[in-house]
């Protein structure tokens, strides 16, 4: 079942000449985690925010083709209903503390009263995310007394909370230290385990090739490619745009070993497993 | 692209997570002035900030927020002068649009209008409340001298005020020009109040 | 992280009653006296705001807020007492200088009225949790818009003065004076304010869409996470003070 559908995407900013999306099409099943990937300015953070409808109804500009997130066409409703469909996950997490609420638990809250949930349902709710990103310990601290990757966990739970079917995050782990980061990529792992539909912009590209399905290959605005991991990976031209490959990527193509499709391993456990295979 | 009558607004979510924001900075400024020991309040840069981005309607309502927070966290007294902030916010947004603000003469000359602007605002509210003090020491060592020399209440008062608002709203206005010149484009488009969208 | 607050926990009985009620005496200790006109009515409603304070346990706390006006207060006074317009009769000579019994009951007055605004309003602010405040109002048909921008305006402020706290540091370590000449803090004062300021602004673009995307604008009718807190006495007491102000107004007409 394709749960997200993108029909020629087109999308510029006011007062821009360029297009920031030129002509993006691609559909995404139930469950998938697909890696968006692609230099600076390849339109990566434009293209969250037209999959949850920032782009135009927030963002305005000149907007053309489709998103449909379960038939549901995004640029004809309001974004508050669109949140309940599908998610999204900013860089920092402080700007994504609502900042009015004085706890961990009243702040996951804070979508839920504006969605008009009933108290019994949001506490429920509140209490399901909140063990789902490991955070149920924190409940009463004050959000903003957390650390990064606490509050980025923070974040997503209350995204999570308002039970989109699809959640998009945009560089979640970019101003995270280590530890942070871990944390997160951790939980977003749990969400799609749990079976739900990612959509991840990142840069560190070793996590992408472990967790996607597919990867979105994004340059200039234009959709390069939209293949399994080794398929993009393996590409001859990645590196033109701006992609390093995955560090084992990189070993198995200096030594030359492809696995069975004559592609090239993109995990540590593929490109060991095929290493261990040759020595047999 | 066509301009938007100056006192159109849409109550847009940017424009009301501007509102903490100036708030926030016009303390921070009032803070810093405090810390330096500048001889100036310099507690409005969040206001004018906020009516230079989204107008004169965000900005007067920043100076009201502003007061009133400021009125029940600190010095209740600072509620009254939520007026004088109001009328900052309005004519800032109104001195921007009709584009005083746009280079430093400009800015220089738009510090001035606020100045005046905030001293009769605050001058019948410094006579009700204060007999037309500041609590400003110069100003009122000068309010002390003029009606010590029997100049009627008003005219001494608004001396008080104006002698301290007029370096004050110059350098406050400066310092905004100069922040809003570095600000990127994309972060100004937000507040353009642009509500078509095109089709491709 | 502490929120911009004065709030004083607590448990009397000012604590219980609720946010609107106390908001509704601040308007009646402002208004009252001054419909009157009187002395009396002034002084009166005076001891009753510092009585709530008492009652409320927070008397220590009201000082500071006081003492913040009483600076100027004074010098209201000895201004006002020298100089006052009217200033006929001597109220006593000090050496070469004489008060004047006019101008320094006016500044009595001024000081009256400064006090009474300062003590009924602290009675809300010490003894309220401005998320109750707020919660109250929007409950009450406030645009929860607005309870929004007071409630993130609590929590925003601490958190940019702690990046305030780590820029300062910064910019001393690499050598930014702060004191000497004032043309030195003048010129200290633009890398100091200059970083925060330019990084809350431009936060705001992501804020706003953070909000947005948690369902900020819906159209929804919105729920409350926590139950309300309904004091039994809240309407009676509502009902009391503004029969006061009708009193105080209907004494002002007739004499």
């Amino acid at each position: 079942m394709k749960r997200l559908v993108v029909e020629d995407l087109k999308y510029r900013y006011p007062l821009s000449q360029e297009l920031a999306l030129n002509d993006i099409s691609f559909a995404v099943e139930k469950g998938e985690f697909i890696g968006i990937v692609g230099p600076n300015g390849a339109g990566k953070s434009t293209l969250c925010q037209a999959i949850t409808g920032l782009a135009p109804n927030f963002l305005k500009g000149a907007y053309g083709g489709r998103v449909l997130v379960d038939g549901m066409e995004v640029a004809k409703e309001e974004i508050a209903e669109i949140a309940t469909h599908v998610g999204i996950v900013f860089q920092n997490p402080f700007t994504q503390i609502a900042g009015s609420k004085l706890t961990v638990f009243e702040e996951v809250a804070f979508g839920l009263e504006n969605l008009g949930i009933p108290r019994y349902e949001m506490k429920k709710r509140i209490e399901e995310a909140l063990e789902l990103l490991d955070i149920a310990a924190l409940r009463d601290r004050n959000p903003f007394d957390l650390s990064g990757g606490q509050m980025q966990r923070l974040a997503i739970a209350g995204i999570i909370a308002m039970k989109p079917e699809i959640i998009v995050l945009d560089e979640p782990t970019s101003q995270l230290d280590p530890q942070g980061s871990e944390e997160v990529f951790q939980a977003v792992q749990n969400l799609s385990r749990e079976g739900m539909t990612v959509l991840m912009v990142e840069h560190k590209i070793e996590k992408i090739a472990a967790y996607a399905d597919k990867v979105l290959l994004l340059c200039a605005g234009k959709l390069i490619d939209f293949e399994r991991p080794p398929k993009v990976f393996s590409r001859e031209d990645l590196e033109d745009y701006g992609i390093a490959p995955p560090v084992f990527t990189r070993v198995c193509k200096k030594l030359n070993i492809k696995t069975a499709d004559g592609l090239y391993p993109v995990t540590l456990k593929e490109a060991y497993d095929k290493v261990v295979k040759i020595l047999e | 692209m066509t301009k938007k009558s100056r006192w159109s607004f849409n109550f847009s979510t940017a424009s009301l997570v501007l509102i903490p924001a100036a708030v926030g900075i016009n303390y921070i400024g009032k803070f810093f002035a405090g810390a330096l020991k500048l001889p100036l309040w310099l507690d409005s840069i969040g206001t004018v900030l906020a009516s230079m981005l989204a107008g004169p309607v965000i900005g007067a309502l920043s100076g009201a927020i502003n007061n009133i927070i400021y009125g029940l966290t600190a010095d209740p007294i600072s509620l009254v002068y939520a007026i004088t902030s109001v009328a900052i916010g309005i004519t800032v947004g109104i001195l921007a649009y009709k584009g005083w603000m746009d280079s430093w003469p400009k800015a220089l000359f738009s510090g001035i209008i606020v100045a005046l602007v905030s001293a009769v605002v605050s001058t019948p509210l410094n006579i009700k409340f204060w007999g037309g003090q500041t609590g400003n020491f110069w100003g009122d060592s000068v309010f002390a001298f003029l009606i010590a020399n029997k100049y009627p209440v008003l005219i001494a008062s608004f001396v008080d005020e104006i002698l301290v608002d007029i370096p004050d709203k110059i350098a406050t206005i400066l310092v905004s020009y100069a922040i809003f010149r570095g600000l990127p484009n994309k972060l100004t488009l937000v507040y353009k109040n642009e509500s078509e969208i095109e089709k491709l | 992280m502490k929120t911009l607050s004065l709030y004083q926990p607590g448990r009397s009985i000012i604590h219980k009653i609720d946010p609107v009620t106390k908001l509704l005496f601040i308007i009646l200790a402002i208004f009252v006296p001054i419909i009157i006109g009187t002395w009396g009515a002034a002084l009166l409603t005076l001891l009753i705001s510092l009585s709530f304070i008492l009652i409320g346990r927070v008397f220590k706390k009201v000082l500071p807020i006081l003492g913040f006006s009483s600076i100027i207060i004074l010098s209201v006074i000895i201004i006002q007492g020298l100089f006052y317009v009217n200033n006929k009769a001597p109220l006593f000579t000090l050496g070469p200088v004489t008060v004047y019994r006019e101008g320094f009951y006016y500044a009595l007055n001024i000081a009256l009225r400064i006090y009474n605004i300062l003590v009924a309003v602290s009675i809300l602010v010490l003894t309220t949790k401005p998320s109750d405040l707020i919660e109250a109002l929007v409950r009450k048909g406030f645009s929860p818009r607005i309870g929004y921008i007071f409630s993130s305006v609590l929590q925003i402020i601490p958190q940019m003065m702690s990046t305030v706290d780590t820029i300062s540091d910064a910019q001393r370590s690499r050598g930014l004076e702060t004191e000497g000449r004032l043309s030195a803090r003048i010129k200290a004062f633009f890398p100091l304010i200059g970083p925060v300021v330019m990084n809350s602004l431009i936060s705001t673009r992501e804020r706003a869409m953070a909000l947005e995307v948690r369902a900020f604008n819906s159209k929804r009718k919105k729920t409350f996470l926590h139950e309300e807190v309904k004091t039994g006495y809240s309407r009676f007491l509502q009902f009391i003070l503004l029969a006061i102000l009708l009193a105080a107004i209907v004494w002002r007409v007739l004499s």
